[in-house]
């Protein structure tokens, strides 16, 4: 469990645990900590975040299950959430996801054999003024049209291999 | 008062009552899920819609999110409002599996009545449905996420309610989980209430499972036996097996909820080893052999010794009217020998705790709505366990909760804790007494003080004493702390926790009668011949168990009633069966004086299951039903009087001669129940002898009650043995430290009452000097019994 995360770290957010007056602020802090570490959120990191936390392990993954950006299982290097809601729908996004699954070849939810991409849709990225949008690991595309995926992608592979 | 029409009826209600609350005063049932008087309104499953057709609020709007106002008109039955129930419906059942005829909850389920009562009869959905794992939450309550129609009910009760940590909601939209976040058995004592909350079969008894259809159920209103709450059941029994007790609510008791003891300590009633028929020695007898061996016996010790040869012992476990009758038999044979409790202290400090003014005692019901509640010696989840669930709803409006004691005391609550040795209580208490006293002699009595002057500031302050650690100088004084901390023009109400669910009951009746010192005493001096014990096991629950089982075996004659197999029934010359509570009508009174009637529930007979060995119809032919011979205590009583078994004149009866039961005739098991009228006298209390100094090497050992295996009747139950822990000993770590004892490691307790070899806890929480071992039936420590002094042991290395 500790190798999920340092020593210090773990520390560090014990410190600013204890700092809060309610120590649920932090459960997402301390799980993108986890998260950034790892790539992903294991049950140990649940338990681990729970520990940091002084709550039990139930209500960190009431969190943890709630947002669709902390990754309850292994995901690729990058993760594409292709917004799905009323605005992006509405303005092309089924096209988006049905080009981005051509491209990587895999379907909504898995993983490029090279894991590289995962692919996931998403209900709403709060970009609705620039539908359709999607978002590669940190990055936020907006007013996306299918043909400029290739390219997007490509530089997203590139920024990783460089 | 808002006055406002529902389908075209108009009823005011109070100001803050919701439209659904309003309706239903009326008689008219909105359909709904998420909402439930307890939990509140939510506003989540879109079921409870209304159409308001004027007033302040127009148009289709949720019952339960809207408060009644003034000049509204609504209409619960509009075909707009039909038709959008039957959508909201239609949507709900869209993932529910089609397993009603197989289905746990079947006969009970409001998913049902509300999926008839929406309009939704044909399911237009064809696709695939959403399926889900199961979990393994523990023994007693089975998972089928599949019928989870997502109203929340389960996570509102278990987490807010009852202030469970290890059970919730996991995901999102229509991938929703409700569940641990592993496999493994729920952790609050209270987990059972989601069988009763969950609207569907999700959450199901499954120490009920595969037994019955509730129609097929005998149910009645009774009472809880496994404290001295009294909290309101309904249990239910078929093919002469009880198979189950859910909650039913009493608002000035238990409100809607029970605790996991009461909910599933039903399986005494139905133990394989429970003594069904009349003994005479180990031989078995017809009623009429045994009563006439009976009457001979104690008209021969009568000729012989006096009446004064005859001794009586009832308990905290026999009800109102058994208790009556064993009193007015007692009188009838001439003998004053007549107790109604083993336990000399507990005696004493039900007597205190029966002495309290009536309309000073505090309800469930005050606790859940007092601004400050102080506990001193009490331990509820042990003692009461309901009364942690009533404190964490008043912790939940913002009420201060101090708890005082030397144990560590759990509570689903964040609370105050002051960890207080034993002998320093009676100093707080002091303080407490006096609160507006400005220089105080220690420092305990300086805390107590402070305390004192917080509940004069409180607007609805209670204090609450644990009558086994407090005893009775300690009980007095609690009663006497309450009545000088209660705020200029109101009161601070106070509540004793007692041994058991009628320990007020027998308080009220003994008078100035002897305890049961008194009767061990005659017994070994040879001037009691003979003891009767009427649901009542000297054995285990006298605190010393070698001189009880010596004085008893003196005795020419040892007569029993009861429903169990006691270790007392081991000793007796002379068996009779008794109904259990639940095969039989009667009343018992709470610790707070509150007289609460109970039902016949079904009657007494060896369980289908045993009789018959899972054969269905029996292969032996009798006149009798097996195993029916039990018999309420009380009617044996009153044949053994010569006058009829009829309840109603019995409660008359007692009401007649002692006014302070004024009520008790007109009671009825579905009420909220009615407190005695008057208290018992204040009993002559002996100053408790100073306990003596310890050496350095000694602790005061503290035996205390325990949320599974103290209690007699939960203890005999099979679903609840899963949960018994083993024997161990609880001490400080600066204790464990100076005595360089390993935790987890096993310990020797050496008391002036035995030695005992138990498992080695930690707990920073206890006060130091002290050790806390649980009183667990059927161990090796079963003899130790709570409620006594503080007794002086050591502990060291097994």
């Amino acid at each position: 469990m500790a190798t999920l995360l340092s020593e210090k770290q773990i520390a560090q957010l014990k410190r600013r645990v204890k700092e809060t007056p309610h120590p649920r602020e932090m459960v997402l802090d301390v799980l993108h900590a986890i998260q950034d570490a790892n790539g992903w959120v294991s049950d140990e990191g649940v338990e681990l975040a729970a520990i940091v936390l002084g709550l039990s392990s139930l209500q960190v993954e009431e969190i943890a299950t709630f947002y669709d950006k902390i990754y309850r299982r292994p995901v690729g290097r990058k993760v594409i959430h292709v917004c799905d809601s009323i605005c992006c729908w509405s303005r092309g996004s089924e096209a988006i996801m049905l080009r981005l699954q051509q491209l990587l070849a895999i379907a909504p939810g898995e993983t490029t054999a090279d894991g590289m991409f995962t692919l996931l849709p998403t209900c709403c990225l709060g970009a609705c003024g620039e539908a359709p949008a999607l978002r590669i690991g940190r990055t936020l595309y907006g007013g996306v049209e299918p043909e400029q995926l290739e390219a997007i992608l490509d530089k997203e592979r590139a920024e990783v291999e460089s | 008062m808002p006055t406002l029409t529902i389908d075209n009826q108009t009823i005011t209600v109070p100001e803050g009552t919701n439209v659904l609350e309003a309706a239903r005063q009326l008689g008219i049932e909105v359909p709904h899920f998420c909402h439930h008087e307890a939990l509140g309104s939510v506003g989540a499953c879109r079921l409870c819609a209304v159409e308001f057709l004027e007033g302040p609020v127009k148009g289709i709007q949720m019952s339960c999110m809207v408060l009644a106002k003034d000049d509204m008109v609504i209409d619960t039955g509009s075909d707009g409002v039909l038709a959008y129930r039957a959508q909201v419906i239609e949507w709900l059942m869209t993932n529910h599996p089609h397993d009603c005829p197989v289905c746990d909850e079947g006969g009970e389920c409001q998913l049902q009545d509300m999926t008839v009562a929406g309009g939704h009869g044909v399911r237009r959905y064809t696709g695939p449905k959403r399926t889900y794992q199961n979990q393994d939450l523990g023994p007693f309550i089975a998972h089928e996420m599949n019928r989870c129609i997502q109203c929340y009910r389960c996570v509102r009760t278990y987490q807010e309610y009852c202030g469970g940590k290890d059970f919730g909601v996991m995901g999102t939209r229509q991938r929703l989980y409700f569940g641990r976040f592993s496999d493994g058995p729920l952790e609050s004592p209270f987990s059972g209430n989601l069988v009763d909350v969950c609207p569907t079969g999700v959450l199901t008894d499954k120490t009920y499972r595969y037994k019955s259809r509730i129609w097929d159920l005998q149910e009645a209103p009774s009472i809880c036996p496994h404290c001295s709450l009294g909290c309101a059941v309904i249990p239910g029994a078929r093919y002469q097996e009880l198979q189950r007790r859910r909650a039913r609510t009493n608002r000035r008791t238990n409100g809607h909820f029970i605790c996991d003891r009461g909910r599933f300590g039903y399986g005494y009633v139905n133990h394989p080893d429970r003594p069904r028929a009349p003994l005479l020695g180990h031989r078995r007898v017809t009623w009429q052999e045994a009563l006439a061996a009976l009457q001979n016996h104690l008209h021969e010790f009568c000729e012989l010794y006096g009446s004064g040869s005859i001794s009586m012992l009832s308990s905290s476990r026999a009800s109102l009217e058994t208790q009556f009758l064993t009193k007015r038999w007692a009188n009838a044979l001439g003998s004053g020998q007549l107790c109604f409790e083993a336990h000399p202290r507990r005696d004493q400090a039900a007597r205190v705790a029966a002495s309290q003014a009536p309309d000073c005692s505090a309800s469930m019901e005050d606790i859940r709505s007092c601004d400050m509640a102080v506990l001193v010696g009490a331990d509820p989840l042990a003692e009461a366990p309901m009364l942690a669930l009533a404190l964490r709803q008043a912790a939940r409006r913002g009420a201060r909760i101090v708890v005082v004691d030397p144990r560590p005391v759990e509570l689903p609550i964040d609370c105050e804790r002051h960890a207080a040795a034993p002998e320093e209580l009676p100093r707080i208490l002091q303080g407490l007494t006096r609160p507006q006293q400005n220089a105080f002699a220690s420092a305990s009595e300086e805390f107590g003080g402070a305390l004192g002057r917080a509940l004069l500031e409180a607007k609805n302050p209670v204090l609450i004493g644990g009558s086994d650690l407090l005893g009775p100088q300690g009980c007095q004084m609690l009663l006497k702390a309450a009545e000088a901390c209660s705020p200029t023009g109101s009161t601070c109400r106070s509540m004793l926790l007692l041994a058991g669910p009628n320990s007020f009951g027998g308080a009220m009746l003994s008078d100035d009668g002897p305890g049961f010192d008194a009767l061990l005493e005659g017994m070994e001096q040879g001037r009691i011949k003979s003891l009767v014990c009427i649901e009542a096991d000297p054995v285990a629950d006298y605190p010393d168990r070698k001189r009880c089982r010596a004085a008893l075996a003196r005795l020419d004659l040892l007569v029993v009633f009861d429903c169990a197999a006691t270790a007392t029934v081991q000793e007796a010359d002379l068996f009779f069966p008794t109904t259990a509570l639940e095969e039989a009508a009667g009343t018992l009174v709470n610790n707070e004086g509150r007289m609460q009637a109970f039902e016949k529930v079904f009657s007494a007979g060896t369980p289908l299951l045993q009789s018959a060995a899972g054969d269905h119809p029996p292969r032996f032919f009798s006149r009798d039903i097996p195993g029916s011979h039990p018999q309420p205590a009380w009617t044996t009583l009153a044949r053994l009087l010569g006058r009829d078994a009829e309840l109603e004149k019995v409660r008359r009866e007692l009401e007649k001669i002692d006014p302070r039961f004024d009520g008790l005739a007109g009671l009825t098991a579905d009420s909220e129940g009615c407190r005695v009228v008057a208290p018992r006298q204040a009993p002559a209390l002996v100053a408790a002898p100073a306990s003596g100094v310890t050496a350095s090497d000694q602790l005061h050992l503290l035996v205390t009650e325990h949320l599974y295996g103290s209690e007699l009747l939960s203890d005999l139950s099979p679903c609840l043995q899963a949960v018994k822990s083993d024997p161990y000993v609880w001490l400080h770590p600066q204790d464990v430290a100076r005595l360089k004892l390993v935790e987890g490691k096993p310990v020797r307790l050496c008391t002036s009452l035995g030695e005992w070899t138990l498992e080695l806890r930690i707990n920073g929480d206890i006060s130091p000097g002290v050790a806390v071992v649980p009183r667990l039936r059927g161990t090796v420590v079963e003899t130790l019994v709570p409620g006594s002094e503080p007794m002086l042991c050591r502990i060291e290395k097994a």
